[in-house]
């Protein structure tokens, strides 16, 4: 079965290999090692940047693969982020608040200890009582546990409602569209007991681990985003091979067709939409804490409909495609708004890059749309063929 | 020694009338960074920043910079991405080396930096009113506090114009919540009824007004003088006010105070109808000093003749200059060493007064209240006396007994029953 | 120091003219509060003014409300109007003109608190001015601050009203006053039960003021006008503080109160008998509390039991401030029948506010209808159109500054600028798209940014102003309860007319039924001799160019910004699918239940819109896993889809 699928795939040897080359790369010349040559902050953007490849395969599987254009995956992610920032922000409060109080001469009653952490956390916000959502903050392993079953459980909710009233295409889109909304929405209100618009923030603050440098942190979390990244590759190419794989882009094809040749589309529908929802969970949960804050701003719909632009841009129905549409466009926003990109000066008016990306992504999303369906992938298509 | 030989070179090269200051000698350049948004949706009040600061920076090197060398700017673009605040701060400090950071507009961007400038002992100057309850040991708080803004402009409500029901108008996020919770505490505390006290919160950029209006119109159904308390913030304005005007409210009947409506918001709208409603601010381009109008000539020499001043452009005026003479006076730019010059340092308001650096990292600033008037500007009809920022409000019960003290105390947030400190960290 | 000034200010003034007493003699005494008078003092000055009867009082009272008032270095007082850098100033006393440089005087600006203490002052002047504006004004001072003294003066006045609508006014205001502060019981009877039929605010305020209560505590029933018992069973938490206010019962005893009383009597290691290292437990702290009572070294504890029982052994109670059972009697009854009126009035404003919001969406939505509905292609950029509609009609402003011409020559503008930039839009890329739906979302959506980013570069993110003609100002009146913006009406004939224009042009012209003709077979069509690209082009631009008028109309309610389309955007998909696609009626449905639910959700919880909004969202998503086709499902063959 293996070796079918890898065979099936050649690209997965491909990629695991160039992945493994950049992490040792990264590694060697980061902060951590003592070399320097990339900074911190680069490491945390390229270990961020792990994170939206495997979030954008996923998309990949569900759009490219299954012909749903999610337009709702990034609720996912946050999902697995905020998840994972309610251990991150619980466990380092209790050690401050619990260092705080251990000064005193009365003992602190646990309901004390859990007023002041809850004090420090939702201060911010005007209250300082524990919302229900967060019963399972104090257990990491709980937490990481919703990081896999709240995404899961949503989609599959979401995914079973949908795809029982056959709402699909178009249809399909606004709805997920309409979900990460609404959800963005009860976010943004500050008695959503997630802190509102604040979010949650000071993530890269790993507790238990307040001496250890950003520098091996950011590494850490960079190698074990590479990992994520390669793991979910592999899962995802042997998920794509197979019977499975063929009746799935069979549902993308023609759906009605498949269905009347027997299959349950509706199941195959439902597990690809709820799997790639929790990888993309998976995803969030690295992400944030490398990020260091996660906002109700992280989920609006617009974050969702990059994702299918980085997809559309690296090439659908391809795993590598969407790491590299990714990849691409996110490194290159971060360069072209970031002030890397020098000003052009025309005589008369002068392009400044932070004023003009947005209109050069949007139109060259248009062309890459028109003119070249299959994206930068499409290119190495191109070049495979050409000795032949 | 060094220090001495950078004194003599700036002063031989002020006698001899150079204008090209001799900056050449400074191995290692002072660096000021500057975080603002650029692009994104806070570009549009960050730029005004970010341009101010460039201004600020050219004025003193064209005195001679600080310490004799030439002060570089490093402008930074977070694109209101608040990881990316994180990131670019990191950038900043560890990159770039800067010496001081000013910059940041939202709360949210502010609590993304918190940690990592906590980390790598970084300084920031934060020029926004804000809702406090936040005292790091790395940020000196140049904008209001909740006691620099809404206390005293909810005292001139109760005492000035007699208003006895409430109704706090609010977008949905931090300073609004915060704020309106002191407020409320307060108002009770001043024997308003929690029954007349109405509040609403409604999204960023909300735009359908109507009932939310006719709510507050019908407040005054029990024959109370009602005012409202507006927390609203940006675009929203637009629309509420233009209901307000629709439905005929005007400022005698129902005054409306602003915390987030300045000069710069105003010129979005028609303010012909709205004349004579209120905000509450630090400083307003109107005020007549001549510190005030050599600010503002400069300011539109720099950046046009169609720009306007405002309160978070005077916090980094003053900000930046206590900045430029706390390095002076410390010799140096070493974080710790500025930071303990700064405790204490004075300048001139551009309101008039002096304002003074508190050792809780905020200023001691005066509050104004102005009235808009038909061309978009605030007409000051009550100034007070320097206020001393206040970082953990008096108003709310758990904030009640933290103090902050960086000087003496050397905590950010010292509880004043037990005598601990409670964190040294910030709470972000 | 100053009181030389003034001295010197008094000779002076005493020099110019031979009256015994002068206005700015008796300012100068009290210069202070002049210059910087506070609503609860200023009346002192006001009753001197008021008081020394000289006829130049009013005018300096109107000029002084005004901010026209300023004071010379040395305190002497001028009326004044700024002329660039000069003052024109006039004496107070003999209305002498001259001229002075600005720099040495200080403008008075009375707050508006100052402002209508002085109103009230001025009234007694103006009732019967001749001057109708400002017998207006004393009506409206009276109205803002009623008063007892001023029932006769303004009875006196109705008599003599020529303006018919402000003797009306005035009956009006002195019928509120009657109720409020009659002679007789009998007057303010009739007075009070003349209200019973109005729903304005102020009629309310009157009935209420005399209702006012307060609220007391004690063993027994009390002496007075009782307006009602409470039930403190109910809450003894909020009944309990009342008791400890009155000194009837101690005060609770807090976990933090435990804690200092604990703190304060450690004894050696233990407290009250009670380890150190043990009280990290409730429990524990409580026994040690209750030993520490036992010893008299803590007030007694206080439980949830006792404040129960400490609470049922008092009556609390709320008394009227009006003496006379009668009168509140009559009030309440009054009151109630108000009430009743206004919860139905509320009703129908609520209503109305729904209609109008179910416009704006529906004008929002109805060019998405068509190219969305009728033609199936997806267009995200459909906000960005709307958004440069908006645009148009601020630039065309910028260019005609008369507003009505300006909205006149907007409209078609805007129409004809989101019709060529729809038509562009579907030559150069939809057309290409027509069996990949799917894409044609992602390729609008880039041209979606690109527009968007587009109008930031060119007009700034900043608000721009998009102001309607002053005939659209103002609000359409019916009661103080019932009551919509001019703007909003427009907007909703503005939509009633496109629907109308719509339905006419699918159903009544050679266009539209080509349009549907295509839209159903375009094979088929063509080979009828039908040109689908054209039809597709002319549908397209339709539905573009009523975006551009829509967004002329939402800018003038709302604002003009970068990013008002993509606010709409995701709304006005819903609106259409919700609504039932390609058809126009299931739009106007879409808006309405939309509108009506939004506002109908926002009553039941008036205190957070947002919260509205998530609870609408959820209920589409759930709307449509029942009805998947929208409320007006598509039959026959166009539901093949």
């Amino acid at each position: 079965m293996n070796k079918s699928f890898i065979a099936q795939n050649p690209s997965v040897l491909w990629f695991l290999a160039a992945l493994g080359l950049f992490t040792l790369a990264v590694t060697l010349l980061s902060e951590a090692t003592g070399v320097g040559l990339i900074s911190t902050s680069f490491v945390k953007t390229l270990g961020k940047t792990l994170c939206l490849c495997l979030i954008a395969i996923a998309m990949d599987v569900v759009w490219g693969y299954c012909g749903i254009l999610s337009l709702g995956h990034f609720a996912f992610f946050g999902i697995g982020g905020y998840a994972v920032g309610m251990w991150l922000m619980y466990a380092r409060t209790e050690g401050i608040v619990l260092e705080s109080l251990s000064g005193q001469v009365i003992p602190p009653t646990p309901q004390e200890i859990s007023d002041a952490i809850g004090n420090q956390i939702f201060g911010v916000v005007g209250s300082s009582d524990f919302p229900l959502i967060w019963a399972f903050a104090d257990n990491l392993f709980l937490q990481l546990a919703m990081v896999v079953l709240i995404p899961g459980l949503l989609a599959l909710v979401f995914g079973w409602l949908a795809f029982r009233s056959r709402v699909t295409g178009v249809y399909l889109s606004i709805l997920t569209q309409a979900m990460t909304l609404a959800l963005s929405l009860y976010l943004f209100q500050n008695d959503s007991g997630l802190r509102g618009n604040n979010g949650l923030s000071g993530l890269q603050n790993i507790p238990g681990f307040e001496a250890t440098p950003q520098a091996t942190i950011s590494i850490v979390f960079f190698l074990v985003s590479a990992l994520a990244l390669g793991l979910g590759y592999v899962f995802f190419a042997w998920v794509i091979s197979g019977k499975m794989g063929s009746v799935v882009k069979g549902i993308r094809d023609n759906e009605a067709r498949v269905r009347f040749l027997g299959y349950h589309v509706e199941s195959y529908k439902l597990f690809i939409f709820t799997i790639t929802a929790i990888i993309s969970g998976i995803a969030g949960a690295l992400y944030y804490p490398q990020a260091g804050i996660i906002n109700p701003g992280e989920i609006a719909p617009i974050t969702s409909i990059y994702l299918a632009v980085w997809v559309a841009i690296g090439g659908r129905g391809r795993l590598y495609g969407a790491v590299i549409g990714a990849a691409f466009v996110s490194l290159l926003s971060s360069w072209f708004t970031g002030g890397g990109a020098p000003d052009i000066n025309l005589g008369f008016y002068t392009i400044q890059w932070t004023d003009w990306w947005l209109v050069l992504l949007g139109l060259s999303f248009v062309a890459v749309t028109l003119f070249f369906p299959k994206g930068i992938g499409g290119l190495f298509d191109y070049l495979v063929r050409k000795p032949s | 020694m060094a220090q001495k030989l950078k004194q003599t070179a700036l002063i031989a090269a002020t006698l001899m009338g150079t204008t090209t200051m001799a900056f050449a000698e400074c191995a290692d350049p002072i660096k000021v960074g500057v975080l603002h948004s650029l692009s994104g949706t806070m570009a549009i009040s960050e730029t005004t920043l970010k341009d101010t600061m460039l201004m600020l920076i050219e004025k003193q090197n064209a005195a001679g910079g600080v310490l004799g060398c030439e002060i570089e700017a490093v402008v930074v673009d977070p694109a209101s991405d608040w990881p990316l605040f994180a990131e670019k701060a990191r950038e900043l400090l560890t990159v770039h080396e800067v010496d001081v950071i000013f910059g940041n507009w939202t709360s949210v961007s502010r609590k993304s930096v918190l940690p990592v400038i906590e980390e790598l002992n970084g300084l920031l100057f934060y020029p926004v009113q804000y809702e406090g309850e936040e005292s790091s040991k790395n940020v000196f708080y140049t904008g209001a506090a909740p006691n620099q803004q809404a206390i005293p402009a909810v005292d001139y409500f109760l005492e000035e114009l007699g208003v006895e029901k409430f109704a706090l108008l609010g977008t949905d996020y931090v300073y609004p919540r915060t704020t309106n919770n002191i407020l409320e505490q307060y108002l009770q505390d001043n024997g308003i009824a929690t029954d007349d006290i109405f509040v609403n919160y409604t999204p960023f950029g909300h735009s359908d007004w109507a009932t939310i209006v006719a709510d507050v119109v019908a407040l005054g159904e029990d024959g109370k003088q009602v005012g409202v308390i507006s927390t609203i913030n940006g675009d929203a304005n637009i629309g509420f006010y233009k209901e307000l005007a629709a439905a005929g409210v005007s400022a005698d009947d129902i005054p409306v105070v602003a915390f987030s409506v300045g000069e710069e918001e105003l010129s979005g709208l028609d303010t012909s109808n709205l004349v004579g409603h209120l905000a509450a601010w630090n400083y307003f381009q109107s005020a007549e000093t001549d510190a005030n109008a050599e600010f503002i000539s400069a300011w539109k020499d720099f950046a046009g003749e169609e720009r306007v001043t405002n309160d978070p452009m005077e916090a980094h005026y003053i900000g930046f200059n206590m900045w430029v003479n706390a390095v002076t006076s410390a010799g140096t730019t070493e974080v710790d060493a500025v930071r303990t010059a700064m405790y204490g340092q004075e300048f001139p308001n551009l309101t008039g007064g002096t304002a003074v650096m508190l050792p809780n990292h905020h200023l001691a600033k005066p509050v104004l209240i102005g009235e808009i008037t038909a061309d978009g500007q605030f007409d000051i009809i009550s100034q007070t006396k320097e206020v001393p920022g206040d970082a953990w409000t008096d108003f709310l019960p758990a904030s009640k007994v933290l103090t902050s003290d960086w000087k003496d105390l050397g905590c950010g947030m010292y509880n004043i029953e037990t005598k601990t400190c409670v964190q040294l960290t910030s709470n972000y | 120091m100053r009181r030389i000034l003034i001295a010197i200010a008094l000779c002076c003034g005493s020099a110019f003219s031979g009256h015994a007493q002068e206005l700015q003699q008796i300012l100068q005494v009290h210069a202070d509060e002049v210059a910087k008078p506070s609503r609860r003092s200023v009346s002192v000055v006001l009753e001197d003014l008021v008081a020394s009867g000289l006829p130049q009082v009013p005018v300096f009272l109107e000029k002084w409300s005004a901010k026209n008032v300023w004071q010379r270095e040395d305190g002497v007082f001028f009326i004044a109007t700024a002329d660039g850098d000069d003052l024109k100033l006039q004496d107070i006393d003999t209305g002498g003109e001259t001229s002075a440089p600005k720099s040495t005087f200080k403008q008075l600006k009375p707050n508006g608190g100052v402002r209508r203490v002085i109103g009230t002052a001025l009234v007694q002047f103006q009732l019967s001015d001749p001057d109708l504006t400002r017998r207006e004004a004393a009506v409206i001072s009276i109205a803002r601050r009623p008063d007892a003294a001023q029932l006769a003066p303004l009875v006196a006045s109705i008599e003599d009203e020529p303006d018919p609508a402000l003797k009306a006014r005035k009956t009006q205001l002195a019928n509120f006053l009657t109720a409020r502060f009659g002679e007789t019981p009998q007057d303010r009877i009739a007075a009070i039960e003349s209200l019973s039929t109005d729903t304005s605010v102020e009629a309310r305020s009157v009935l209420n003021q005399i209702l006012t209560v307060k609220s007391g505590v004690s063993a027994s029933e009390p002496e007075g006008n009782l307006a009602r018992i409470l039930d403190p069973s109910q809450a003894p938490d909020a009944f309990y503080p009342q008791l400890v206010e009155a000194g009837l019962a101690p005060a609770e005893t807090t976990p933090a109160m435990i804690r200092a009383v604990l703190e304060a009597n450690i004894d050696g290691g233990t407290v009250g008998g009670v380890p150190l290292a043990q009280l990290n437990s409730e429990t524990a702290r409580y026994r040690a509390y209750a030993a520490l009572a036992r010893e008299g070294l803590a007030p007694p504890l206080v439980t949830e039991d006792t404040r129960e029982y400490t609470v049922g052994a008092y009556v609390f109670y709320e008394l009227y401030d009006e003496e006379d059972p009668a009168i509140t009697d009559a009030a309440a009854t009054a009151l109630a029948s108000v009430e009743q009126r206004v919860a139905i009035a509320q009703t129908a404003d609520l209503a109305l506010d729904g209609l109008s919001l179910a416009s704006i969406y529906f004008l929002a939505a109805i060019g998405l209808a068509i190219t969305f509905g009728v033609m199936g292609v997806i267009n995200m950029a459909h906000g960005e159109f709307i958004m440069m509609g908006a645009y148009t009609g601020y630039v065309v402003q910028l260019f005609v500054p008369d507003y009505t011409i300006s909205i006149l020559i907007a409209l078609p503008l805007a129409f004809a600028v989101t019709f060529g930039a729809g038509v562009t839009m579907e030559r150069l890329v939809i057309r290409h798209l027509y069996h990949r739906p799917l894409e044609t979302l992602l390729a609008t959506f880039g041209i979606s940014i690109a527009l968007q980013q587009l109008a930031k570069n060119i007009f700034g993110t900043q608000a721009r102003p998009l102001t309607s003609p002053d005939w659209l100002d103002g609000a359409w009146v019916m009661s103080d309860v019932i009551q919509i913006s001019y703007i909003r009406i427009a907007i909703f004939v503005l939509a009633l007319i496109f629907l109308a224009l719509i339905l006419f042009v699918l159903k009544r012209t050679r266009l539209g039924l080509e349009v549907r003709a295509v839209t159903q077979n375009p094979g088929m069509a063509a080979s009828m001799g039908i040109n689908p690209d054209r039809i597709n082009m002319l549908t397209f631009g339709l539905g573009s160019g009523i975006a551009g008028i829509a967004g002329v109309a939402i800018g003038l309610y709302a604002k003009v910004t970068s990013e008002m389309g993509s606010e709409y955007i995701v709304q006005s998909f819903m609106t259409v699918v919700v609504g039932g696609v390609g058809n126009v009626w299931g739009t106007l449905a879409g808006a309405s239940m939309i509108g009506f639910l939004q506002k109908g959700i926002e009553w039941l919880n008036p205190s957070n819109t947002l919260a509205a909004q998530t609870y609408m969202i959820l209920f589409i998503i759930l709307f449509i896993q029942f009805r998947p086709k929208g409320i007006v499902a598509p039959k026959g063959r166009a539901a093949a889809d």
